[in-house]
């Protein structure tokens, strides 16, 4: 055999070695995607025809010689043969053109491809498929389904362990921060947390049972603050009963229709804040509509495990 | 038959390949230093903070391609045809007062324009096209400039004393006619001064600023219109009228086929334009025009690897000469990588592997095995040829010029190589679902994992710059030796040791 | 008659021309007439959303940033509903791109917020670590150009009947003026006040001391642009 041949075999099984590798080592994989290995197939198509076609020719410049009659035109010195084209080509290209015609006329008929009704099809199998196999998950595999969908999704706000980013979103791994509550307090809080349009009064509404009524003051909101940042642990627990348990429950979990959970995060209260954003002391939080309803109870399960 | 010789006046010529190889340097620098941005962003401020405003990627990417397409790519062109022209045509600019001065005209116009737009570049004056920023003021120059150089290739054409074209000033024509159209339908737009207030003030704003005269998906139609064709005619096109020249007239060889010169030619300019779709597959244009856009495509094979294939055989039964000679290396490996990414692109314009490939780098991958294994090393080529016949000097070194044949080399296959599995691995990650049916990746995980690839690119950027750079100081050194050649050679060109 | 054109450079540049414009007229043209009608919900762009879109231009944003959701499951569910054309019906130049080395930003104003894009475009490693985007910090000082957009909108209201100062149909059921000042003047203080409120949502006191100034920092109508991609 040539030792081009050989070249050509050498190309080719390299070609072939370094797809297999990093095909099977790349992150994305093929996935059983149509469009993946038509590519890869493709890729190495290309590779592999343009090496060996390129090697028939330059077996002919080592082997054969050029013959042929010439033309009378001669330019710069420059001549012409009056060779025929190579059978090869002048058939393909033939063929090419037959396959164009008969692709638009009768293959595909220019008019009857949608791509839009593709989509439609791909995406409700999907959907199908999907549905029916997350319908019952619960418990771990919810968390780690919520996970998925945190990391893809959230952390380019919250960051990937969702302690915020240094406050340039709100940190998950615990209910809610001083400054959180405090901005609350000061100005109210108006996001719909409930699932329903459910304002609270800002400082100004908010009256210390205990302090006959009396609005709450800086210092009030400062301890009431960092007690509900802590857990609902330390000074302000009268404050907080006085001021707060009306709304939020004795013990801040919430109560029905009337205030959030600001204890522990809860499916509801995620659900509620991707449905609807959130507006507060740190930023703006955007509602996600792109998220079905099993997406969005799956991340509430995981952020509600975050601070268990 | 003349028998007189001629004496051809090669002025113009070796203006343009000075800009050429200046303007070369300037776009593959550019470049380079583009490739490391994307490896290591710090890099955005390699001129520290204050000036991060304009050595950041994004303002310096329209200048790369600006100016390795318009800069040395088109100074590559229009010194070729200021050789090329005369010699195939038997004629010289000497004869002619007035194409002499169109000539130098036509350089010294092209040069103001290309200061007015490395200007407005990095001064951010763009209006977002690709290939096609530069606002109307330059626009307006860019024609003018278009004007003057067909006005001095048809004047030479039409005092030629060789009868019949030939096959490169085919091209050459093609090159004209094909940009002149593009670029007139690409570039309407309406300058925002004629905007006139309810109150009465007009003139309002920034002078040079205007607006597309098509919007959204119309815009995008004429656009990729332009852009694919931009491809066409400045890095296909004239590219092959440089081959038809050089490798017959380097090697001495007659040309294989006229009859395949032909149908590749006519092939190439009908199928060509019918291609443009695929740089809209899956957007908003119509289904039937994607479809065509496939279609034409890979039809589109057939008649680029006509004259690639006509070329290799024009070197039937020449090996030695290929062996022997860097410059036809460079000929020879040009055709091999035009016929690869003639074949890469057409893979790419189908629809189910365009869903993967668009918008990723192995669309780069495809532009760069394309330009630098085909376009610049022809271009080059090309001035090795002309430079010991314009400045009747001997090449100043073979070895350098073989020493980077092989660099270069590595460098492109280090190029495409990585952006390949940089693209095809982005691309797969993009689309993946996992066990939940959910994005398995968010999109900076499918930007993290292409770091090694973008250094290996960066790399391989540097390797074929390098390459460029000895291609300089060979020429240069070619241009200020002792003068050797006394006449016109022909054929092999004499290359020192 | 190859042979007789190539005797013939007159003839043979116009037998080239015609074959090549060929293609443009049979597929350009028929598209033209049924020229892309917005849809539902696309209004025109406000003179502060318009000169964030030059700012956008002018930094080639478009480079490493695609404007096209294309069809697919995937692309769907992380962008938001594929484009439509009608969407595309006052964007001039259109931003498609070509590349995504970032994200699409199409419909980015669905779940990105002001504050997110002020950190995002003064840092943006220390926002999303390992990203390789420029931080384009000059933005927070740079002062945006009001009156060339103001010059645009005048421009394509005169030349393309762009409908400002008249109702467009929301998909709500709902209309919306999209205004332009009468005046230079005007068209200043209806981006001022736009300007306001996205200063509102922000952090950086010079930012929101030059807006109180009368002034208009770049990335404030950045953003602006950024919230109006839905
Ligand atoms: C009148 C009822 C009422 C009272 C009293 C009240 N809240 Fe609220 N609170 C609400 C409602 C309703 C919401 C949800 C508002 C929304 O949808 O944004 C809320 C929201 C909050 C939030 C925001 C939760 C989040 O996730 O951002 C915090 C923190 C909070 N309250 C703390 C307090 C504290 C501390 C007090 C006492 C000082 C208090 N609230 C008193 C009704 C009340
Ligand atoms: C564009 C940035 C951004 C993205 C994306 C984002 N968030 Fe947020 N998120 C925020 C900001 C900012 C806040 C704080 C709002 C405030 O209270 O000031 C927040 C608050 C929240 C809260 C409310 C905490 C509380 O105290 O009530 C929850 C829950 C939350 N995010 C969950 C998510 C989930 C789940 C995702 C992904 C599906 C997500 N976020 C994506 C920016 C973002
Ligand atoms: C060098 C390439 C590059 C350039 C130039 C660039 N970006 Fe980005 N951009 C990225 C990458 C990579 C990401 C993803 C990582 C991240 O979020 O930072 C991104 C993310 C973004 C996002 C977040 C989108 C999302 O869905 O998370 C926005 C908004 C954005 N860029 C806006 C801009 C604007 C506006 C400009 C121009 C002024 C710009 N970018 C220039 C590369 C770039
Ligand atoms: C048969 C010939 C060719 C075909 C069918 C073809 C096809 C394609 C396709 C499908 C794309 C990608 C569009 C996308 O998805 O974004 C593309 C991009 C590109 N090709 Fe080719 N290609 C061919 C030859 C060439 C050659 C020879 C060159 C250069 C020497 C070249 C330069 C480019 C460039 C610069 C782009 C990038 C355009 C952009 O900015 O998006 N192509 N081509
Ligand atoms: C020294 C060698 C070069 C290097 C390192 C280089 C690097 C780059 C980089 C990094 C990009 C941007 C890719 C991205 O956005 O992801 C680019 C784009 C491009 N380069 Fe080069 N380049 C080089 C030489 C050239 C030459 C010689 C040409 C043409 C003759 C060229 C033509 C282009 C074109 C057309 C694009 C745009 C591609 C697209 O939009 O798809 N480059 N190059
Ligand atoms: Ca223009
Ligand atoms: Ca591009
Ligand atoms: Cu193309």
């Amino acid at each position: 055999m040539n030792k081009l041949y050989l070249w050509g075999i050498i190309i080719t099984a390299v070609m072939l070695a370094a797809t297999y590798i990093s095909v099977s080592m790349s992150e994305g994989g093929l996935n059983n995607d149509i469009v993946n290995m038509l590519a890869i197939t493709g890729a190495v198509a290309l590779v592999i025809i343009t090496v060996f076609v390129v090697i028939k020719y330059v077996r002919q410049m080592q082997v054969d010689s050029a013959t042929g009659e010439l033309t009378e035109d001669n330019w710069d010195g420059i001549g012409e043969y009056l060779n025929d084209v190579p059978t090869g080509w002048a058939v393909t290209f033939l063929l090419l053109m037959v396959w164009g015609m008969w692709y638009m006329t009768v293959g595909y008929p220019v008019q009857s491809y949608s791509q839009i009704g593709e989509y439609n099809e791909d995406t409700a199998a999907h959907n199908a498929k999907f549905a029916a196999q997350y319908k019952d998950i619960t418990g771990d595999r919810l968390v780690e389904m919520g996970e998925s969908v945190f990391l893809a999704e959230c952390k380019v706000c919250h960051g990937i362990s969702a302690d915020g980013i240094d406050g340039k979103a709100a940190n998950l791994n615990k209910r809610i921060d001083a400054i959180a509550v405090k901005h609350a307090i000061e100005y109210g809080s108006n996001n719909q947390l409930l699932g329903f349009m459910m304002p609270m009064p800002d400082r100004n509404g908010l009256m210390n049972a205990n302090a006959g009524y009396a609005p709450i003051t800086d210092a009030e909101i400062d301890t009431v603050s960092a007690y509900v940042a802590n857990g609902m642990t330390g000074d302000g627990a009268d404050i907080f009963a006085g001021t707060c348990a009306m709304c939020h429950g004795a013990d801040g979990t919430g109560v029905e229709s009337m205030g959030p959970n600001i204890k522990k995060f809860d499916i509801a209260l995620v659900t509620n804040v991707l449905n609807y954003g959130k507006k507060g002391g740190i930023g703006a939080m955007p509602k996600f509509e792109r998220l079905n309803a099993k997406q969005k109870e799956a991340v509430g399960a995981y952020i509600t495990s975050l601070s268990e | 038959m003349e028998n007189r010789p001629l004496e051809y006046d090669y002025t113009v010529a070796k203006m343009f390949m000075l800009t050429t190889i200046v303007l070369g340097i300037v776009g593959m620098l550019v470049g380079v230093i583009l490739a490391f941005q994307l490896a290591y962003p710090e890099l955005n401020l390699v001129l520290g903070e204050g000036l991060a405003e304009y050595t950041n990627f994004s303002r310096l990417r329209p200048l790369h391609t600006d100016a390795v397409i318009f800069g040395f790519t088109l100074s590559g062109v229009f010194a070729t045809w200021y050789y090329v022209g005369q010699r195939v045509l038997k004629v010289s600019m000497a004869e002619s007062k007035l194409l002499m001065f169109l000539g130098k005209l036509h350089f010294w116009l092209y040069l103001v324009v290309v200061a007015a737009v490395v200007v407005s570049l990095l001064a951010g004056v763009t209006t977002s096209k690709e290939y096609a920023e530069f606002e109307w003021p330059i626009d307006i120059a860019v024609v003018v400039v278009w004007v003057i150089f067909g006005i001095s290739m048809f004047g030479l054409i039409g005092i030629r004393r060789e009868k019949s074209l030939y096959i490169s000033v085919w091209y050459y024509i093609a090159t004209f006619l094909g940009i002149a159209m593009l670029y007139l339908f690409n570039n309407m737009e309406i300058p925002t001064i004629l905007g006139q207030s309810a109150a009465g003030e007009s003139g309002i704003g920034a002078w040079y600023h205007s607006v597309s005269m098509y919007a959204g998906t119309n815009d995008a139609l004429v656009q990729w219109w332009y852009g694919h064709n931009a491809v066409a005619f400045g890095f296909t096109v004239p590219i092959v009228a440089m081959i038809y020249y050089f490798l017959p007239k380097e090697s001495g060889q007659a040309i294989y086929s006229y009859k395949l010169s032909l149908l590749s030619f006519w092939g190439l300019m009908f199928v060509y334009l019918w291609a443009g779709g695929h740089h809209l597959l899956y957007s908003t244009v119509p289904d039937w025009m994607q479809t065509m856009g496939s279609i034409f495509s890979v039809i589109l094979i057939l008649p680029s690897w006509g004259s690639a294939i006509n070329m290799l055989l024009t070197m039937k039964g020449e090996w030695q000469q290929v062996a022997a000679s860097p410059l036809i290396k460079f000929m020879v490996l040009g055709s091999t990588f035009y016929m690869f990414s003639t074949l890469e692109g057409p893979i790419q314009a189908i629809k189910s592997v365009n869903a993967i490939a668009h918008f990723t780098d192995w669309i780069v991958g495809h532009v760069h095995d394309g330009v630098l294994g085909w376009v610049g090393f022809m271009i080059m080529a090309a001035l090795y040829h002309m430079a010991p016949r314009v400045f009747k000097r001997e090449i100043y070194s073979k070895s350098l010029m073989a020493a980077q044949f092989w660099i270069q080399t590595v460098g492109v296959v280090l190029y495409f190589t990585s952006m390949w599995i940089a693209g095809i691995t982005q691309g797969m990650m993009w689309r993946a679902h996992d066990e939940f049916g959910n994005l398995a990746y968010s999109f900076i995980d499918t930007v993290t994992v292409l770091h090694p690839y973008y250094a290996i690119r960066g790399i391989g950027g540097l390797l074929y710059l390098v390459g460029f750079l000895m291609f300089a100081y060979n020429i240069y050194k070619t241009m200020s030796a002792r003068r050797v050649e006394e006449s016109e050679l022909q054929n092999a060109s004499p290359m020192g040791a | 008659m190859f042979h007789w054109l190539e005797k013939h450079p007159f003839f043979f540049a116009v037998g080239v021309f015609l074959v090549i414009s060929f293609a443009g007229l049979v597929e350009i043209l028929p598209n033209f007439a049924q020229q892309s009608r917005p849809v539902i919900g696309t209004a025109p762009y406000s003179t502060l959303e318009l000169a964030g879109r030059h700012v956008y231009i002018k930094n080639s944003c478009n480079a490493c940033h695609s404007q096209l959701v294309r069809p697919f499951k995937s692309e769907t569910d992380r962008y938001g509903h594929y484009s439509l054309s009608g969407e595309y019906a006052y964007d001039r130049p259109f931003l498609w791109g070509s590349k995504r080395t970032g994200p699409d930003l199409m419909r980015v104003g669905n779940y990105r917020t002001t504050d997110w894009h002020e950190n995002h475009m003064k840092d943006p490693a220390g926002v999303v670590p390992g990203s390789i985007m420029p931080a384009y910090r000059w933005m927070f000082t740079n002062t945006a150009d009001i009156d060339t957009a103001f010059a645009e909108q005048l421009t394509v209201a005169q030349f393309f009947s762009v409908p400002y100062n008249q109702p467009v149909p929301m998909k709500d059921g709902s209309t919306k003026v999209v205004k332009m000042g009468g005046s230079v003047a005007e068209a200043n203080a209806l981006a001022l006040a736009e300007a306001e409120l996205i200063a509102a949502d922000m952090k950086d006191q010079d930012v929101k001391d030059a807006v109180a100034n009368g002034q208009i920092p770049e990335i404030v109508a950045l953003i602006a642009y950024m919230n109006s991609l839905k």
